[in-house]
């Protein structure tokens, strides 16, 4: 089995030696284990709880019980009035749109970069790599003020294309560097067959390459589609009209605006996380194979 | 981006003597290019751009001029900006907390849950959640639960009878403020590691394990002289990522506390955005930026030439 | 080629898509009407709300070729928008803001703000506005602005609680407000809140107490720099007497409080006392505060002056449609317009054409006409007063002194040594 295909494949299944190990005897030490991890597990989740709990209960009885109290009578006017007040479907529409182009067309480019440094001999192939992988490491707020510029001379402010412009840059260097291991991976006969039958870097890319990442591609698809639709920082200079603004603006706007309605901001929380949390429960092994994909590359 | 399908191929770099070389790079091109273009202007461009403006005194407003003022920006911010020394200080201690508190933690969940155990994928898609989060929505949740008045210290203080906890100001005591924003960070970030560790877990040998049990190796014997080496590859990946997204962090602060109180937790990736773009001192705000920059390159890139040396053996 | 196609034809469905994107996200609706954007601070309560969209319709329905798009945000999240936007093509057409030096200045410096000399002929409103309204358009050398509001801030007082303390009267000196907080204190009543995170609540405080101290000359010559910081003696009088307040007066818990958190002690009679500017009658009355049982005085700086601001709608030179702007704040202004907000808001009109009314006013709002009729000038917000730079590390010292960080004797000095660099 090829390494790229076993990547994704082996993540999400145990291994079955392991299991029959486990059934050995009783053993203290793993029930123990057990437990602890559960009450870690419930540690974690209580954040959560807290706001989901919140979320439900009416004002007084916010500011007349403990935040942990279960809301007994639970009341979606909160829901209501958050996404009203915060023009949610707005904002999500844009996050929607934003992460939709931007995704297929940075993986493309990503990948046909990647191809292009693992395939094909060229001098310094190697420098440029480490050159585009380098741009991973560069903080976003060290350009931001000068791609505010860039941005606003081009007269993009305020426009899907002027924030999808430069997330494609900013998120070139990693997807390249990721891709680029893939590739690199897959065996090198591979191309030479192809090339004795004729076929151009082309075919070889489009036919042959890409078919056979396509685990790794699905995994990048699905972790950048979360990055860019929570990505605060680049949009937050880019995108000044709140028509134009994205579900992390919206929810630092509305937290602004309404400080105190402690039930509407939590509420607008959880309904600005769920398209992200459906994503991942439907594509769970991908984000799996994506951390993979990533250990992979040593 | 039209880029994408160019017909012309760009001339071949001088010098290269072997015909299949330049070539090469001919053929490379096409695929190469709108990656080259995107980069060169989207991230290239404005860091060069950052740089030199650090050299300048400049509002930031179209049309208002740019005057040259050479070191000033740097010797200011160097000798006379004490938000500058605590931002600094507060992005050391955020990456120097981030590389051990939070991956510590992941590695043991990840060598736990890599145990057969009942029920263990919930248990890794439980602790998985919170990195799918924006951390904005994050930074929300933690402020509500830090709330002073109706949040989880008070109610637990009220509950237990236990005054001085609901009396602490998880955000507004500037002795505890970064800490209960880097609280928030570990829940976020603890998840995400444990994946990647988890990835890597895979690929000790269990035959291995079982070699040194056989031995009379102990589990902390094993897990230091045979998972902890196996996991060395994904150890260097965990530390790299984690060092280049905690040096900027910024939406959680910007979330949470925006800097304060009394600028105490700021760091410097919101300070120099909120120098250039709040201020309008673009020189000062560039020229940390720059410092930023050059802190995060002279960790990497030593990085960067260790790895490329290791992938040639 | 087939793949060479392919891949053409989806990266230029890619750029259709994004540039189609790109349409949707602009401006015109294309209808043939103009449509002009106009930035302003989110309307808290019901009663603005309608005032606004009252005005608003009003505006549409008697020039239905302009269509108004406006967008509303919190008090810094505006702030920073403006700063981020102006100048740029992102900028509105029209914006409300402060007109004090530090924030409306500074935009008018940065060249956000259109010369309105000529519209101020066409409409003829030098006649609509007050000598004192006009000065602040006039302070930047051109016509910045049209007027839209003065606001006054004193301090708003709960009378059952003062009474519970046994306080009879009102301060009239600054001893006996120090006095009357020891009362409160002495009968277990919070003397006073004010909100952390948002560092201009707190301001509102060391502000007026730096006023006591100094003295009016004093005090205006420390805000435009022309004193020194570190040698006047009142400057660590001042920050002394602050880090007091915040001591002993303070709301507990008020650092990791935002400033409607901490009104919102006050609403409940949790606190006794809170620094707040005219519009706040408004606030209690939406907040179900009985307003006759608040009463408000002025803070006893014993200069007589009027803390407070003046707030302007400008026009950016970016604007394509100063002329529907102007329309548009011509209607504003008008006297129809400052009815609207006079008899719902009870906002103070800057149109002298347009009285206040006592009969309608309730008593909370009486308590205003004395205060504004007898002020003898006007000091502003500092944050107004100073410039953005010098106003961050105002309230970082600010800050550090409330949190026992920072010595009050050292406070003046470090604040003149950061004028210094400048």
């Amino acid at each position: 089995m090829s390494p790229i295909a076993g990547a994704a494949a082996t993540a999400p299944r145990s291994r079955t030696g392991a299991v029959r190990a486990g059934r050995r005897a009783p053993d203290y030490v793993r029930i123990g284990l057990w437990i602890s991890l559960f009450v870690t597990l419930v540690i974690w989740t209580l954040p959560l709880v807290f706001i989901i709990f919140t979320s439900l209960k009416t004002e007084q009885d916010i500011v007349g019980s403990p935040v942990f109290a279960l809301p007994l009578h639970p009341d979606f006017g909160n829901y209501a009035k958050a996404m009203e007040d915060g023009n949610l479907l707005r904002v999500g529409t844009n996050s929607l749109i934003i992460a939709l182009v931007k995704v297929p067309i940075g993986l493309a480019i990503s990948a046909a970069a990647a191809f292009a440094l693992a395939r094909i001999r060229f001098r310094r192939s190697r420098i440029l790599l480490a050159a585009i992988a380098l741009g991973s490491m560069v903080p976003i707020q060290v350009a931001i003020a000068p791609l505010f510029q860039i941005i606003n001379n081009a007269g993009l402010l305020n426009t899907y294309i002027g924030v999808i412009l430069p997330y494609i840059g900013f998120g070139l260097p990693y997807q390249t560097f990721i891709l680029y291991g893939f590739f690199r991976q897959i065996p090198e006969e591979l191309d030479e067959s192809a090339r004795i039958d004729g076929a151009s870097y082309w075919r070889l890319f489009w036919q042959i390459i890409l078919p056979l990442s396509r685990p790794a591609l699905a995994a990048l698809f699905i972790l950048d589609f979360v990055a860019t639709w929570n990505e605060y920082g680049m949009a937050l200079v880019l995108l000044q009209s709140q028509d134009a603004w994205t579900v992390p603006l919206a929810i630092q706007g509305f937290q602004s605006q309404f400080t105190s309605s402690y039930g509407p901001i939590n509420s607008f929380t959880i309904m600005s996380v769920l398209p992200v949390l459906i994503v991942y429960l439907l594509f769970q092994r991908y984000f799996v194979s994506g951390a993979l994909a990533g250990a992979v590359k040593g | 981006m039209t880029a994408a399908v160019p017909s012309a191929p760009a001339p071949a770099p001088s010098g290269s003597r072997r015909r299949r070389r330049r070539s090469g790079f001919a053929t490379a091109l096409p695929f190469l290019a709108p990656a080259l273009l995107a980069y060169a202007v989207f991230v290239v461009a404005p860091m060069f751009e950052s740089v030199r403006l650090s050299f300048f005194e400049w509002t930031g407003f179209v049309g208002a001029p740019q005057e040259f003022v050479g070191l000033k920006n740097y010797i200011k911010i160097f000798t006379q900006d004490a938000v500058f020394w605590t931002a600094l200080r507060n992005t050391v201690i955020w990456v120097v907390l981030s590389l051990i508190i939070p991956l510590t933690i992941s590695l043991a969940l990840a060598v736990a849950l890599n145990r057969p155990l009942f029920g263990r994928n919930v248990f890794r898609s439980m602790f998985y959640i919170p990195g799918v989060l924006a951390s904005i929505a994050v930074a929300n949740m933690w402020r509500w639960i830090y709330n002073p008045n109706y949040g989880v210290g008070e109610s637990l203080g009220t509950a237990f009878g236990l005054p001085w906890l609901s009396d602490i100001q998880w955000l507004g005591d500037q002795k505890i403020a970064l800490y209960s924003v880097f609280a928030a960070f570990v829940w976020q970030s603890v998840g995400t590691n444990m994946v990647l560790f988890l990835a890597g877990l895979q690929a000790v040998q269990s035959e291995h394990i079982e070699a040194a049990r056989i031995d009379g190796a102990n589990a902390w014997q094993v897990f230091r002289n045979v998972t902890l080496p196996a996991l060395r590859p994904t150890m260097v990946i965990v530390t790299v990522l984690t060092f280049i997204g905690s040096i900027k962090v910024f939406d959680l602060i910007v979330g949470m506390t925006g800097g304060g109180p009394a600028q105490q937790t700021q760091v410097l990736a919101l300070w120099s955005y909120q120098q250039s773009l709040g201020n309008h001192q673009y020189g000062m705000g560039n020229a940390i930026a720059t410092v930023l920059l050059l802190i995060t390159l002279l960790i990497v890139v030593p990085y960067l030439a260790w790895t490329a040396r290791q992938e040639e053996r | 080629m087939r793949t060479k196609r392919a891949v053409a034809a989806i990266v230029a469905a890619g750029m259709l898509a994004a540039g189609l994107a790109a349409c949707s996200a602009g401006d015109d609706a294309g209808s043939g009407a103009t449509t002009i954007t106009y930035w302003k601070l989110t309307d808290a309560d019901d009663a603005s709300k309608k005032a606004w969209s009252e005005i608003l319709n009003g505006f549409e329905d008697s020039h239905p070729d302009i269509k108004v798009k406006v967008e509303e945000r919190s008090t810094d999240g505006h702030k920073e928008a403006l700063r981020t936007a102006l100048g740029t093509s992102g900028a509105p057409d029209v914006y409300w803001s402060w007109a004090g030096p530090g924030i409306g200045g500074e935009f008018v410096k940065a060249g956000g703000s259109l010369d309105l000399k000529k519209y101020y002929d066409k409409y003829d409103w030098t006649s609509r506005f007050g000598d004192s309204t006009l000065s602040t358009v006039k302070q930047y050398g051109q016509w910045d602005g049209v007027p839209s509001g003065q606001s006054g801030a004193g301090v708003y007082y709960n009378k059952e609680l003062f009474e519970k303390a046994g306080i009879t009267s009102t301060p009239t000196t600054y001893e006996e407000l120090v006095e009357d907080a020891d009362k409160l204190v002495a009968a277990g009543i919070t003397p006073i809140e004010f909100g952390g995170t948002v560092n201009w609540h707190l301001m509102r405080l060391l502000d007026n107490i730096l006023m006591a101290q100094c003295g009016s000359d004093t005090f205006q010559a420390l805000v435009t720099t022309k004193a020194d910081w570190s040698k006047e003696k009142c400057v660590t009088a001042a920050f002394e007497e602050f880090h007091t307040w915040t001591q002993k007066y303070l709301t507990k818990g008020w650092a990791s409080l935002s400033d409607s958190e901490a009104n919102a002690l006050f609403f409940k009679g949790d606190a006794a006392m809170v620094i707040e500017g005219s519009w706040f009658d408004n606030v209690l009355r939406a907040n179900d505060v009985d307003t006759s049982k608040i009463g408000v005085f002025l803070f006893p700086t014993g200069t007589g002056q009027l803390y407070g601001d003046v707030s302007s709608n400008y026009i950016t030179p970016t604007s394509k449609h100063p002329d529907e702007a102007a329309e548009f704040l011509d209607y504003l202004t008008s006297e129809k317009a400052q009815k609207i907000s006079l008899d719902l808001v009870g906002a103070r009109p800057v149109n002298t054409a347009v009285q206040v009314d006592p009969t309608k006013e309730d008593s909370l709002d009486k308590q205003w006409d004395p205060i504004f009729a007898d002020a003898k000038g006007l000091y502003e917000f500092n944050d107004q007063a100073l410039s953005l730079a010098q106003t961050t590390e105002y309230w970082r010292i600010q800050n550090l002194v409330a949190t026992d960080e920072l010595d009050p004797a050292d406070a003046g000095a470090e604040f003149q040594k950061f004028i210094d660099q400048q």
